[in-house]
Parts: structure tokens; sequence; C-alpha cells
């Protein structure tokens, strides 16, 4: 839900060209004080871009970029209040850790007096007191990530970027640095906006997420929301993993559910509310909305799907079983939680079991 | 992918000391004797007279045989030093690159960086004293049968002048190339069959072919643009270029001619080095 | 002949090889320095007898000598500065900005590399006296600027090429101007490219012969062409001294080098193109 409170950033039918190439081709975005937007999509999508022309290192060839109100208009990017994390921590190697920190705060005018209790503040925000004399060098790569996000923090800007703040630690790195990284965050109450292509990063810190495509945003909402109701093909292929269903629609008449019809031959129920009769539709499932159920399973409600198949791949990923199941409309994925009990083996035949109001609707797309 | 590359604001005024030296002190003159060698000189005078008239006599000169002759002894030298340097400073790069430890390559470069830095003349000086005519050496050469006065050995002395600055230049150029070469290719060439020389012909070889390249791209120029090393060791028997030269300055006084002689070298290095910047170019491999 | 067998008579010669080159290399440097200490007037057979002193003590009493070293030391330093700062302010030019034609012009401003010596100093000879400037001093300053500039330049661009864009960006976003990111962090990281420019400059001053001797005259003149007359005229061991000494600066010079740069980063920008 977006707060009413004041806008910090507002971009208007932005637009950048490089060369021959349209890099962004019209993007119109908000962010609100205190929320954290994601800009997710895959390389050459303009979240990068964005990225600069916010900050200042690129100025827009159209529309209109505000940050609290204040145009941006010809602006140079130590003209405005704004803070970027970078993809690879740009630490200043010939200065300590407290000279980093200090930098903006020298450059923005702090008095004197307050910079080192500063420093020492921040440092221990990012849990790294007495870390001041270090050097870059010498730490480790989680260690010059927190001293990188203290010193975007430090100078308390009115918006803060961070440029893939995740995708250079391992794993187990990751994990625990995104719950601080989001502590942390709303601890200072900044307004931020991550700028990402990996899925878990975006939707595990931001509130609201931006899918882009192309140059421009395919989608905005709750993460929530992008996931389980895709509104373009692109969006419903790049978040999460589906299994896709495309054929024509016809609506039986007295039924509340629609069907769709595929060239193998199956016919699934779909919300009537979601297409109309004729043209070609696509449907998308995911996989862990999927049952798994034995060969004599029985449709139990109206809207229940069932679709035969034939175990041919599983594999155990600790949390969660993928199940390959081969049927007539090709291969499928289903997933489930690893629980006790009884489990498919390959080579059985089972059938898979889906409500209608499990599929994600959608106009067909040529790029299946 | 065409995003925002950190691209960093350009001040071309800072270009105007740097251009301002460059003209008044490269360029211009440059210019000047490129007009210099087509004036016409008069015997006895200094240089070419206030208005001499335009002539091309200066390089027509310079296709007589006995020019020719100074000209191709250059070359032959310079193409001699130069192969040979390589042929010295590969297996020393490789066994400086892959048999010695970290330590001891580091000592080693600091040996070579030295032998570089080491002013020319003491070099060559080193060189004259050690195996030339007036030498220690003396009458171990008389004994083999070597004569130190003779052409062929001054000759391989300037030669050898050469290669004291060739070889240590050229084994830090290719220590560095031999160090981009993947180790394990050599090895894998051995698993699967062929015996260690050949796979050095067939991989590690054909991988170094840019240094070698470079290596001898800088050989060969420093060889033919060489001053004082044929004119130390080469007793005034075998002349450079250069040489000829600074003689038609300081002992002729003829400027026209010393500067189409000139001209004819620089054009001359300008090219090799043109030609073989194209085709390092062309083999640009990661 | 087997493929092993041929292998290792191949890694023996090339061992032989290795050692015959770096005795080429070594021997002449090390019977120098021996003859150096030679006692004997004159240049007699090895080993000298005995050792001693007297051809330094003849070198420190030369006139001759002392003049040119004094000429090459003012000469090396005035034209490393210069040529540092044009060098600096060059290369920060050619590093900045994308724009066609850069590779072009830096080739352009290196290429005084290219051109035989002779002929650099042939040229300048005839434009300065054209000019009407005839004094030694200022001649030999011309040329020994024009042949260290590339260096610096080649130098501080290896250096601020070295350094990551971001961190530039890094210090604007954070805050500072043009100005202050270039002097907070594009020289403190490209400083040491800078200072083996600066060395380099200084080293190719003290060594040149080609340049200087077509500009020198009577009453100008550095070390090098000092020697080299002496060397055409008699061949005598003051020299090996000259070069003992010669020798020590360059040690020194290199031990300069290792210490504040590190000797694996001078190869990787130094000498070569």
């Amino acid at each position: 839900m977006r707060s009413s409170s004041r806008l910090v950033i507002e971009f208007r039918d932005v637009a950048k060209r490089f060369g021959q190439t349209m890099a962004l081709a019209g993007v119109t975005f908000t962010v609100s004080a205190g929320e954290t937007v994601s800009l997710l999509g895959p390389s050459g999508c303009g979240k990068t871009t964005t990225l600069r022309l916010i900050s200042g290192f690129e100025q827009p060839d159209e529309g209109a970029i505000e940050i609290a109100g204040e145009s941006m208009r010809g602006k140079r990017p130590y003209q405005r209040n704004v803070g970027l994390l970078f993809q690879h921590y740009a630490l200043f190697p010939h200065m300590n850790v407290a000279e980093n920190i200090a930098y903006g705060l020298k450059h923005r005018g702090w008095p004197k007096a307050e910079i080192a209790g500063r420093v020492s503040e921040m440092l221990r925000l990012v849990k790294l007191q007495g870390f001041e004399s270090r050097w870059p060098a010498q730490m480790s790569g989680g260690q010059q990530q927190r001293v990188a996000l203290a010193r975007v923090l430090a100078t308390k800007p009115k918006l803060v970027l961070l440029d893939e703040p995740l995708s250079a630690l391992d794993a187990k790195l990751r994990e625990e640095l995104r719950a601080e990284l989001k502590q942390i965050l709303a601890s200072v109450g900044s307004t931020t906006i991550v700028v990402t292509h990996d899925q878990d990063e975006a939707m595990s810190l931001a509130d609201r997420v931006m899918v882009m495509n192309r140059g421009r945003i395919e989608q905005e909402g709750a993460p929530d929301e992008i996931y389980a109701r895709p509104r373009t093909p692109f969006v419903a292929r790049f978040i999460g993993r589906g299994n896709w269903f495309s054929g024509r629609v016809s609506h039986p008449p007295g039924k509340a559910f629609a069907r769709l019809s595929t060239s193998a031959g199956t016919s699934l129920w779909i919300c009537a509310a979601d297409a109309v009769a004729g043209g070609d539709w696509s449907a998308c499932v995911r996989p862990e909305r999927i049952a798994l159920l034995g060969p004599g399973a029985k449709a139990e409600k109206p809207g229940d799907n069932l679709l035969p198949g034939q175990v041919v791949e599983i594999i155990n990923l600790g949390a969660e079983i993928h199940y390959a199941v081969d049927g007539p409309e090709g291969r499928l994925l289903v997933v489930e939680p690893n629980r006790e009990g009884p489990r498919a083996r390959r080579g059985d035949r089972v059938s898979l079991r889906f409500r209608a109001e499990d599929c994600v609707v959608l106009p067909y797309a040529s790029d299946a | 992918m065409p995003q925002g590359r950190p691209v960093k604001r350009a001040y071309p005024a800072l270009l105007l000391p740097g251009a301002a030296v460059y003209l008044g002190f490269f360029f211009l003159p440059l210019a000047g004797l490129f007009r210099e060698s087509f004036r016409q000189f008069t015997p006895g005078g200094v240089g070419s007279a206030a208005n001499a008239p335009f002539t091309l006599a200066n390089y027509s000169e310079l296709l007589t045989p006995s020019f020719a002759e100074f000209f191709l002894e250059t070359m032959r030298i310079s193409l001699l030093a130069s192969l040979t340097g390589l042929l010295f400073a590969f297996p020393l790069a490789y066994w400086l690159a892959r048999r010695l430890s970290p330590g001891w390559r580091a000592t080693a470069v600091g040996f070579f960086v030295t032998l570089m830095f080491l002013s020319v003349l003491v070099r060559t000086y080193a060189l004259e004293l050690t195996l030339g005519a007036a030498g220690p050496l003396r009458p171990i050469l008389l004994g083999v049968g070597i004569f130190p006065n003779g052409r062929g050995y001054i000759e391989l002395l300037v030669a050898g002048g050469l290669l004291h600055y060739i070889v240590p230049m050229a084994t830090l150029t290719l220590l560095a190339t031999i160090q981009n070469v993947d180790p394990r290719l050599f090895d894998a060439a051995q698993n699967l069959g062929a015996p260690g020389w050949k796979a050095h012909l067939t991989i590690t070889l054909p991988l170094c072919a840019r240094g070698l390249l470079a290596a001898f791209l800088f050989s060969f120029t420093f060889s033919i643009s060489a001053f004082v090393i044929p004119m130390i060791l080469g007793k005034g028997r075998v002349l450079f270029i250069s040489n000829l030269i600074y003689n038609r300055f300081s002992e002729v006084a003829d400027y026209p001619s010393g500067a189409a002689i000139s001209i004819v070298l620089f054009a001359v290095a300008l090219t090799i080095v043109y030609v073989t910047s194209r085709q390092l170019h062309r083999r640009s491999m990661p | 002949m087997t493929g092993r067998a041929l292998d290792n008579l191949l890694r023996l010669l090339g061992m032989l090889m290795i050692g015959g080159i770096v005795c080429f290399l070594l021997i002449p440097i090390v019977v120098t320095v021996v003859m150096a200490f030679d006692a004997r007037a004159y240049l007699g057979p090895l080993p000298p007898p005995a050792y001693s002193l007297r051809w330094f003590r003849r070198f420190f009493s030369d006139d001759y000598f002392l003049r040119g070293l004094g000429t090459s030391v003012q000469l090396a330093l005035l034209s490393a500065t210069l040529s540092l700062c044009v060098g600096v302010a060059t290369a920060v030019a050619l590093d900045r900005g994308s724009w066609r034609g850069k590779e072009a012009l830096t080739s352009l401003f290196l290429s005084p590399l290219i051109v035989p010596p002779v002929v650099t100093g042939f040229a300048l000879l005839l434009f300065l006296s054209g000019l009407g400037l005839s004094n030694g001093f200022a001649r030999l300053l011309c040329g020994h600027i024009i042949i260290t500039v590339p260096y610096t330049i080649r130098s501080t661009l290896a250096g601020l090429s070295g350094i990551d864009g971001s961190l530039t960006e890094a210090a604007l976003i954070l805050g500072a101007n043009e100005r202050s990111a270039f002097w907070d962090v594009t020289f403190p990281l490209a400083r040491t490219g800078i200072v083996c420019g600066a060395i380099f400059a200084f080293a190719i001053s003290m060594d040149d012969v080609a340049v200087s001797i077509m500009l020198t005259d009577a009453n100008t003149y550095t070390l090098p062409v000092a020697l080299i007359s002496s060397m055409r005229a008699n061949f005598d061991l003051s020299i090996a001294a000259a070069s003992v000494l010669l020798m020590l600066a360059t040690l020194a010079l290199i031990l300069v080098l290792e210490k504040l740069v590190g000797l694996d980063r001078i190869i990787g920008q130094g000498v070569f193109r």
C-alpha cells in the first residue's frame, strides 16, 4: 500500500538513448518516503541506466526527474542528496575505514567536531565498531559491504540507491546480509531503491517491485501480487517458474468457469473473468500450486483440473522436491515441500491436480 | 550492452602545454628537417645557404650503391641482433617464468631491469674493454684465430652490443607474455601424447606470438636507430645510419644530405612500427 | 631419437645457452668493475697485479668530466620536472572523455619514442638555430624535454588506467566536485605511475648521447658526451671508474624504484609500448 506521505523521487516519461539504442523508452514512477522499491529486470532492461540517471552520472534526453520536489535537470552528482552503494563497493583503497566514511561528511559540510562521532555511530550501526583504522584491503567482502553502507548512510541522504547489493557475496553470506540490510535500512527510515536482476533479492528486500524490460516498466506491485498475478508474459516468465498451456478459450453456457483447449487435446478449467472467448491465450500454473496424486485421483470440486502424467525425474533440493512429469502437454514441473510420508518414484503414473484459480491467464505470446 | 559506463569529463585545455611542447620541439623541427632535405648544399658552407634552390639530389644520392650498402649493413646487423635476441630471450624468459621460485624470479627481474637502466655508455665501454681489440681477451682471441680488428669480428661485436640491451628487454617482455599463458595447456598437450619440445612448438610458441612480435618490434627499431653502440664498437669500420647522419653533420656540415638520410631512417622506422602494430592488432587474442 | 631423449637434449642445450647468455651479460660488467680498480697506469691484461683508486681520483680531478657531470645533473633535474608537469597534464587529458581519435592522438604523443634520437636532435638543432637560439644549455634542455615527455605521459597513463572508474564516481556522489575528486582519489592512486615517470625521465636524460651530441656546444656538454669524446680520443680506465660510479647510481635508482613502486609494476608499464 503506497503511503500518502511526500514523494521522495518522481520520474516522468524519462527517455535515454545511447547511440542507436533506446535504453529507457519513457519510464514513469514515484517512490514515497520510507518505501523500499526494487527495479528488477534482466541485463539490458534499463535498470542500470535508471540508476545512473538518478545519481546524476547521466542526464535524460527527455522527461523530468525530481527529487524531494526539486528538479534535477543539469544537477551534478555532488549537487544531489542521493547515496549510492556500488556493486563492488568502490571503497577508496588509499584511505582507511574512518576516512572512507568521513569523506562524504567532509564534502557535504559537516562540522569537523561532529565527524568523528558520526563515523563511530555509523560503524556501530553496521556492527563494525572499532574498525576505524582498518584498510579496505584487510577486510572480507561482507565487511567491505558494511563499510560501504555506512559510508552511504553517514550523510543522511534523502534517497539511497543499492546496486545489486548482494550479488558479490556467496549464498550463506547473502542470506545473513539480506536480513541485516533490511533491518538497518528500516531502523534509519531511509527511502531506498534496490536495482537488481535477482528475483530473490528484489522480492525479499522491497515493499514494491517494478519489473523492467527493454527500457520500460512492465508491471509494478507488491512482491505477492507480481508473483501471483503477472500481467504480461514477460513478467510471468521472469518471475518464478511456470508450466505453460496455450490454446483457444470457450465459455460453455451455464458453467462458472471457462475452458482453455490446447492443440494436444487437453482442456483446462480457467476463471471465466480472465479471458474472452476466441483468440489465443496462455495459462501459466506455478509448480507449487500443483498437487501430485495417485493415478486414480478424482476432481473434487468444480473448477478442478486433472492431468495424467508419468514421473521421469526427481530432484531433491533438501527443503523442496522437484518432480519432472511427462504428459500429453510435454514436461511439467511440480514442486512439493519435503514432508514425511510416501513419495512418488521414478516411472510412477500420477495425476496432477490444480484449480482454475491457479491458472494465470495471459494473452498468447509467441516467444514461448 | 550499451549502458552508461563511467565516463570522466574531458578537459581539453589540459592538452595545451603538451601540444605546445610537441609542436615547438618536435613536429615543427621535423617539418623543417624535411624541408632542409630538399635544399642544395654548397660545399664549404654550413648547411644550405639562405636562398639555396630546392633539389632532389640529396635523395637521389641515396640510391647509389655505396649508400645502399650502409643501409643494408644496418638492416642486416639489426635483423641478426633482433632475431638472435629473441632466440636467446625466449628460453630465458620461459625459465624465469616457469622454473624459478617467485623469490628468485624477483631477483632475476631486478637484475634485468638494472641491466636495462644501465647507461648505454657503460655497457658499450664494458664490451669494448672486455672483448675489444685492446682488451684482456686479445691473446685468447688471437690464439683461436680470430682477428679482433677484422671486419667480421667488429660486426659481431656491434651485434653483441645491441644484444646486451635487446636480451634483457626482450626477456622482460616475453616474461609477461609467458606468464599470461596457462601452463596447464602445456600439460594438456603432453597428456595428449606430445613430447615436451613438440608441445612447446605447437602450443606455447603460437600463444606467445603477440609477445614475440612486440619484442621483435622493439628490438629492431632500437637496433636500426642505434647510435652509441655502433659508434664505439664499430670503430669507424661499421657505420649505422645514425652514425652516417652524424658524420654528414659534424664532419662535412652537409646538413641537407644529413636531413635526407634522417628522413629516410625515420620513414623506415615508422613503416616497421606501423606494419607490426597492424599485425599485433589483428592478433588481438586475449 | 625418442621424444624423451630429444626433450632432455634440448633441455640441456637450453640450460647451456642460458648460462652462456648470463655470462655474456655479466662478464663485461664484472671486467669493467675489476679494471676500474687497476693500479697500473695503462690498460693491461687481466688480472690486475694490484688495486688502487687512482682512476677514480683521475676522474674526480678532471675538470672536463666534472663540468659535464654538473651540466648533466642540472639538465636531468630540470627536464624531469618540466617533463613531469607537461606529461601529467597531457596524460590526464588523454585519459578522460571518450572521443574518436583519442588512440591516434595518444600514439602521436608517444611518437618521439619511434624516431631515432639522432634525427630528433638534428631536427631540433636546425630549428632552434634557425630561430636564433644559440645558448647550449637551452638547446639541450629542449632536446631533453622532448625525449623524456613520452615516458612521463606513458607512465602516468598506465597509472591512471589502473584506477577503477567507479572510485571517481563514488567521490562525486559523496559530495566532491570534479576537482576535489581528482586530487582526493585520482592523483593519489596514480602517484606511483607519476613517480615512475619522473624517475624514468631523469634516467633517460642522464643517459642520453645521440640527442645531446647534436645540441651540444663547446661550452655546454653533458657527461655522456664528455665520456664518448674521451673514449674516442684515448681509451683509458678513468672511463672505467666513471662507469662504476654510473653503475652505482643506477643501482641506487633501481632500489629507490623497488621501494617506491615494486619492480613488477615497472615491467607492466614502464619501458615498453
